[in-house]
């Protein structure tokens, strides 16, 4: 292999790469934004991940088509059968997803224990929506450090540009910003304190936590 | 919450744990991981013919419930199908596939280890509760699970009382994993 094709094929491994992380991470996120709008009986999520199955769809695609062109030896096409098969199944856990939200066909009235069975879940997810009075609003969630502070996770969140899912560090939380988190009861509680501004957020010391 | 709620209520808990363990058994190549996935893919077997049954009775006794019997098929369907999914993502790591630098590369927490353990008869951690023990403050390892005989235990909080055979599945960084096998193993006393 000369130098251009070896970095051509690094090029692609760093796409294949990041298409998979991402699909990787969308299919654990969707299944949870699906549940919440079942809860919240919330088309707008449900949109969201129409969306966001369409675009884990649209990768799959994507990496089929970089892996067959990038195929050169036995050992790339073992490679990339494993890459090929986790793909697929990040695509079938998305259509799950799609499928939990139809039953927002069903009304409300007739699934009331869907919300029971979610609440009960060990996995629980919550919405949650920034108060004007909370001095959250303003912040990062990495200046926050959501995850360590309250012990829940910001699976997705909507703000004046729309819905967004694992949003990054640095993402701005404002009033009005709704999200959506999994964790424990007791994070849950702690969390609904800050952002209704019933009490001020502690934030994080300076010290050299890992990341 | 009855009979059938609480089946489903089980069916979707192990689904999300199935998925976040597959994902785990193919970032860390581990193919104990693995056969967990795939030992809870014949569990979630059974219970969705179980609730199939369940629900086909409580529709031929009670027509009215036609329509939860709908909403509940559907949504065990498709826990299935993630269930499925995740075994899937097992079973590459099961045939060997998962070495490869793509999928080795993909946001695996650099130097995270995934581990089982078995709790012996004369570990410290025996008969004590997750949250006596602090093993994350004290060894760096978090404990995701426990298997119990033939039942798991997911996401354990601080009132579990860990008991002699008790498998634990645990994450942290891999300098912790050798002290924290030992702790389980009995060989070693102290934190």
């Amino acid at each position: 292999m000369n130098d251009d094709e070896h970095s051509h094929s690094n090029r692609m491994e760093a796409t294949v790469r990041e298409l998979l992380t991402e699909m990787k991470d969308a299919s654990e996120a969707i299944v949870d934004l699906a549940y919440a709008s079942l809860m919240y009986n919330s088309r707008d999520m449900a949109d969201k991940v129409h969306e966001m199955d369409d675009d884990i769809d649209n990768m799959k695609f994507e990496i089929r088509t970089k892996v067959i062109m990038a195929g050169r030896s036995k050992e790339d096409a073992r490679d990339m059968t494993g890459v090929l098969q986790v793909a697929s199944a990040a695509d079938r856990i998305s259509e799950a997803a799609g499928e939990i939200v139809k039953l927002l066909d069903v009304p409300k009235e007739e699934r009331p224990f869907i919300n029971e069975i979610i609440n009960e879940s060990d996995e629980k997810i919550m919405m949650i929506r920034i108060s004007r009075r909370s001095d959250m609003a303003g912040n990062t969630i990495d200046q926050l450090a959501v995850e360590a502070s309250t012990g829940t996770k910001i699976i997705a969140m909507k703000n004046r540009y729309g819905w967004i899912y694992n949003p990054d560090g640095d993402v701005k939380i404002r009033a009005g910003d709704d999200l959506i988190v999994n964790g424990s009861q007791d994070g849950f509680n702690r969390l609904k304190k800050f952002a209704s501004g019933d009490c001020p957020w502690e934030f994080p010391e300076a010290e050299s936590e890992e990341e | 919450m009855d009979k059938l709620d609480s089946m489903l209520l089980k069916l979707k808990d192990t689904s999300e744990f199935m998925v976040d363990l597959a994902y785990s058994s193919l970032l860390y190549n581990n193919r104990d991981i693995a056969e967990e996935v795939i030992n809870l893919e014949v569990q979630m077997d059974k219970l969705g013919d179980e609730i199939q049954k369940t629900l086909l009775e409580m529709a031929k006794e009670n027509p009215e419930s036609v329509t939860k019997a709908f909403v509940v098929l559907r949504l065990q369907i498709a826990i299935e199908d993630i269930a499925n999914a995740a075994a899937s993502i097992a079973d590459v790591v099961l045939r060997g596939y998962a070495d490869s630098p793509v999928i080795q590369m993909s946001i695996k927490e650099s130097e995270w280890t995934i581990e089982r353990a078995t709790v012996s008869d004369d570990s410290v951690l025996r008969d004590k509760t997750l949250g006596e023990m602090r093993l994350w403050s004290h060894c760096g390892m978090f404990v995701m699970a426990i298997k119990r005989g033939a039942q798991y235990i997911f996401r354990p909080d601080r009132w579990t009382t860990l008991r002699e055979g008790d498998v634990l599945i645990a994450i942290g960084p891999e300098e912790s994993a050798d002290h924290f096998m030992a702790l389980s193993d009995g060989s070693k006393k102290e934190f």
